[in-house]
């Protein structure tokens, strides 16, 4: 039988990763901790890589970091890969089990698409007020979620109600990023890849229920909508911790979100 | 009525338009420059063929007449239509190519006081107008506008309404593996603004006050032919995109965005004849639908040109479609300017 691990969580945790609900939904996996926890759960705000390090260095089994902002993962990557501890972030759209890579015909889809590109399109939404940066850092991490390249990223507007971003795709489509903040819509992100004979749509919701993302692919044969999960990236964060801590394999979060902090970092450098 | 130009546009859209409105709008002259075509077309409807526009403007059965021609004749034949003194002037978009031929249009319709229509077919559309009665007092918070189109090649569609005559054979595909020089990627910019994007740009405007204050931010070329283009108008980000692909499945949205309410409308393509858009306002804490209607815009303008020609309906302000005109001539002319600044940074660099 499965021995629960024991959770704690800081209130800033809870309050953007619901953990509480998760972990009442994981019953067999967690459990919350009374005393000294099994795994932690971290917000990802400013400092969160530090703070994830401490909690590796503190003997943890696991840590989980909510929605974290851009930084450079480096020294906590090898400081849980010396203790060995599992780090999974929970990211708001990138994180959504539909993009896990056990879907494999969504990434075939995906991938197909992408191979056969004319123009990607990407429109992330957030409630307003949120910061710009950050609704960037999770919409270019939802795009490279989608197994998306970007090339020569360059931000041409940005303002409190949202940015532009302009690039292109390695075969030399054309790509924008949108930010758009509004009340009137929940978070949601979508990545549309047009082809030279249809399209394929990726739509992530918001992670604070167990709302469905939509895949859906047009090709000249017809068209396909791949099975709904009912799963928040949330939820999905934890499971997978679990599988890490049980198989003793390290997921490739923090891998992948150097990537993503550096895809920041030259937007940054850029000119506006 | 009297059409000049019987292409597809005439074939496919209009015609078919007009064949829903028997009891308000008659067909009594088709002119073409090709007489084959001219001939077929006006058989269609029992009307009287000509291939000079001199000869429709002077057929007195001809009380309204409808541009429908190649763009660049389009500012000559509605001043002429002014002048020959018919009750109302349907212009298919542009009605104009410049500023100039705008304002010559605008001084013979305040001269004559024939009332014009632009052909903006989806500020006709009854979803569009259904919208716009609700919406309240959303324009005054949009921050942000989207116009997305996504477009098989029109024969598709063409071949779903009519049988067209006379269609001309398409241009071949351009070689994807060589990149289109300068001057290519120019005409295809204001080419996509001027024949798809101005479309939804009289939408746009209703949400840009600022609209003499366009910044072309960026513009690129989507291959076989479309666009992506972002500006800003004032404090409003305007972001464009078009494909015309190879695709079953069309999509045409239109979106305005404020902090609390937006407005997003679906819709639906041309030439098809499947009723109106749909449109959907929404708040957090609500969503109204609006549509889909049983007519689309095009059926819509006809019906607004018969109750100008009547006298129960009012024309446009000349003052709107020539704003409507400039606004969209600026863009194409800031979108070719954004390639000609990118090609000198890419010789300066290179140099």
């Amino acid at each position: 039988m499965t021995t629960p691990l024991l959770v704690q969580a800081g209130p800033d945790a809870e309050q953007t990763g619901a953990v509480g609900a998760v972990v009442a939904s994981l019953p067999v996996s967690f459990a919350p901790a009374g005393g000294g926890p099994d795994v932690v759960a971290l917000a990802g705000t400013a400092g969160w890589t530090a703070s994830a390090t401490a909690a590796v260095r503190s003997g943890v089994r696991g840590v989980v970091v909510v929605d974290p902002v851009a930084e450079d993962p480096a020294a906590l990557a090898a400081a849980a890969a010396e203790a060995g501890s599992a780090v999974v972030l929970d990211q708001a759209w990138a994180g959504n089990p539909v993009l896990a890579e056990s879907q494999a015909a969504v990434r075939n889809a995906i991938s197909d698409a992408l191979a056969d590109a004319v123009l990607l399109d990407s429109v992330a939404w957030g409630a307003p007020g949120t910061d710009p940066e950050t609704l960037l850092t999770r919409h270019l991490g939802a795009v490279l979620a989608c197994g998306v390249e970007l090339e020569g990223l360059r931000v041409i507007q940005r303002n409190a109600n949202g940015y532009t971003v302009i690039g292109s795709l390695p075969g030399g489509a054309p790509a924008a990023l949108q930010g758009i903040t509004t009340s009137s819509l929940p978070a949601t992100a979508t990545v549309s890849v047009l082809t030279s004979s249809g399209r394929a749509d990726i739509t992530l919701p918001d992670s604070s229920a167990g709302w469905t993302a939509e895949v859906r692919s047009v090709t000249s044969a017809g068209a396909a909508t791949f099975p709904s999960i009912y799963e928040s990236a949330h939820r999905h964060s934890w499971r997978r911790l679990r599988a890490a801590i049980d198989s003793g394999a390290p997921e490739a979060d923090l891998e992948r979100f150097a990537a993503l902090t550096a895809l920041v970092g030259q937007l940054h450098d850029s000119p506006q | 009525m009297g059409i000049l130009g019987a292409g597809p546009v005439t074939q496919a859209i209009h015609l078919p338009s007009l064949a829903r409105l028997r009891g308000i709008l008659e067909v009594r002259h088709i002119m073409d420059v090709d007489p084959a075509v001219a001939e077929s077309v006006a058989a269609r409807v029992g009307a009287r063929f000509s291939t000079s526009m001199e000869e429709l403007l002077a057929d007195p059965a001809v009380e309204i007449v409808a541009i429908c021609s190649p763009h660049q004749f389009h500012a000559v034949q509605v001043i002429a239509a002014c002048r020959a003194g018919k009750k109302a002037v349907l212009c298919e978009k542009p009605f104009a190519m410049n500023g100039e031929e705008a304002a010559a249009i605008a001084a013979v319709s305040a001269e004559t006081g024939v009332p014009i229509v632009v052909g903006a077919m989806h500020t006709f559309d009854p979803g569009w107008l259904a919208a716009e009665a609700a919406w309240g007092t959303l324009p005054e918070q949009v921050h942000t506008v989207r116009s997305s189109i996504v477009l098989p090649p029109n024969p598709r569609f063409e071949d779903f309404a009519t049988e067209i005559v006379g269609r001309t054979p398409p241009a071949p595909a351009p070689d994807k593996d060589t990149a289109p020089d300068t001057a290519a990627v120019k005409a295809m910019l204001t080419g996509g603004v001027m024949g798809l994007a101005i479309h939804d740009l009289p939408l746009v405007r209703r949400f840009a006050p600022d609209f003499r204050a366009v910044e072309v931010l960026h513009a690129k070329t989507v291959m076989p032919f479309g666009y992506v283009i972002s500006l800003r108008a004032g404090d409003v980000a305007i972001e464009l995109r078009a494909a015309m692909n190879g695709t079953w499945e069309p999509s045409w949205t239109f979106e305005a965005i404020g902090n609390d309410a937006s407005l997003s409308i679906d819709f639906t393509p041309s030439y098809v004849h499947a009723g109106s858009a749909t449109a959907r306002i929404r708040t957090a804490a609500s969503t109204t639908v609006l549509g889909p209607f049983g007519h689309n815009g095009y059926e819509g303008e006809w019906r607004k040109l018969a109750e100008i020609a009547r006298g129960t309906g009012t024309a446009p302000r000349p003052e709107t479609l020539i704003n409507d005109l400039e606004f969209a001539l600026a863009i194409a002319d800031a979108a070719a300017a954004c390639v000609d600044a990118g090609a000198a940074a890419y010789e300066e660099a290179s140099a």
